[in-house]
């Protein structure tokens, strides 16, 4: 927890002061996931807000202060899946759909020398966004959620309020999806890629 | 296979860290705060402006029940000619001998 229980009693009782507080507290990590699960910088912010106002008007609905971490996701992953539903039905071209050829003329117009490593983070992400295209939305937040939040199976239950055994099994299924899209993208290329940027923050280091 | 199988997931968790790694925590900017606070009071407006329509709405429903009931006894009272006594006054005398029969 990275505030104090009084602190959200406050807030629930309507002290915008304490509210503030939570907010600082917590935009950061928020911020972070909301990043990871809809992979677009460009509007972090704003579903970032989305989540706390949503916080804001739904704090006196917090049954037990001991869940308010699993309920801050919740209500995390709902702003998420309400933006790429949005995503969905507005089509826009992605770096990741243009040919090396226009990438490079539309970095060349828009005059950015991007360094090899932020190349490397942009591929990073646009890779793994390709890959989550292959399952759900549902699946994409939980995959998300497990592998690169790094949440237990007894946390991501409590952001659910799903039984354990049925999250495994809904994990594994999904994996295995984007296990599939993975060797189908040629894993070796982007491992190679991964490997490459790897060393290079080694030298970095040493140096 | 499974050997292959786990040389898969193994590339495929070290793409997760290096996704995890791709896509830092950022800072929030510094409008941050005062947007949110923005939505906030803009939610909190919109929520009393439609408490404020609904209660306009109760008090002209309620104003309007009033009236009617107000109006309808006077209506009704128009349409009754009298008493009950009044009313058999008025049966033709010619129906007495009928109704005690039980053909009317």
């Amino acid at each position: 927890m990275l505030v104090d229980f009084e602190l959200i009693e406050r807030a629930r009782s309507g002290d915008d002061g304490a509210f503030n507080h939570i907010v600082t507290a917590y935009r950061k990590r928020i911020l972070g996931t909301i990043a990871r699960l809809i992979g677009r910088p460009e509007d972090v912010e704003d579903v970032g807000q989305e989540v706390f106002l949503r916080l804001y008007y739904s704090l006196d609905q917090l049954r037990t202060k001991e869940v308010f971490e699993p309920w801050l996701y919740r209500l995390t992953v709902n702003a998420a899946y309400d933006y790429l539903r949005r995503q969905r039905r507005r089509p826009e071209s992605r770096m990741s759909d243009l040919s090396e050829q226009q990438v490079m003329m539309a970095d060349a117009s828009a005059g950015t020398k991007r360094n090899a490593e932020e190349s490397h983070r942009v591929k990073v992400r646009e890779t793994v966004q390709s890959l989550l295209e292959n399952v759900s939305d549902e699946d994409r937040a939980l995959l998300i959620l497990k592998e690169v939040e790094g949440l237990s199976l007894k946390e991501l239950e409590q952001v659910y309020h799903v039984n354990e055994n049925a999250l495994k099994v809904r994990l594994f299924r999904a994996r295995q999806r984007v296990l599939k899209a993975f060797a189908a993208k040629g894993e070796g290329a982007v491992s190679a890629d991964v490997a490459r940027a790897d060393a290079a923050r080694k030298a970095e280091g040493d140096a | 296979m499974s050997g292959m199988q786990g040389e898969s997931n193994d590339r495929l968790d070290a793409l997760w860290a290096q996704y995890r790694r791709a896509c830092p925590d950022p800072e929030a900017g510094p409008e941050f705060m005062p947007r949110l606070w923005q939505r906030i009071d803009a939610r909190r407006n919109e929520t009393l402006s439609l408490f404020r329509r609904f209660a306009q709405v109760c008090v002209a429903a309620t104003v309007a029940i009033a009236l009617l009931m107000a109006i309808l006894p006077e209506l009704q009272s128009n349409n009754d000619s009298g008493t009950y006594a009044d009313a058999l006054a008025a049966e033709p005398a010619s129906n007495y001998a009928l109704i005690l029969a039980g053909d009317l």
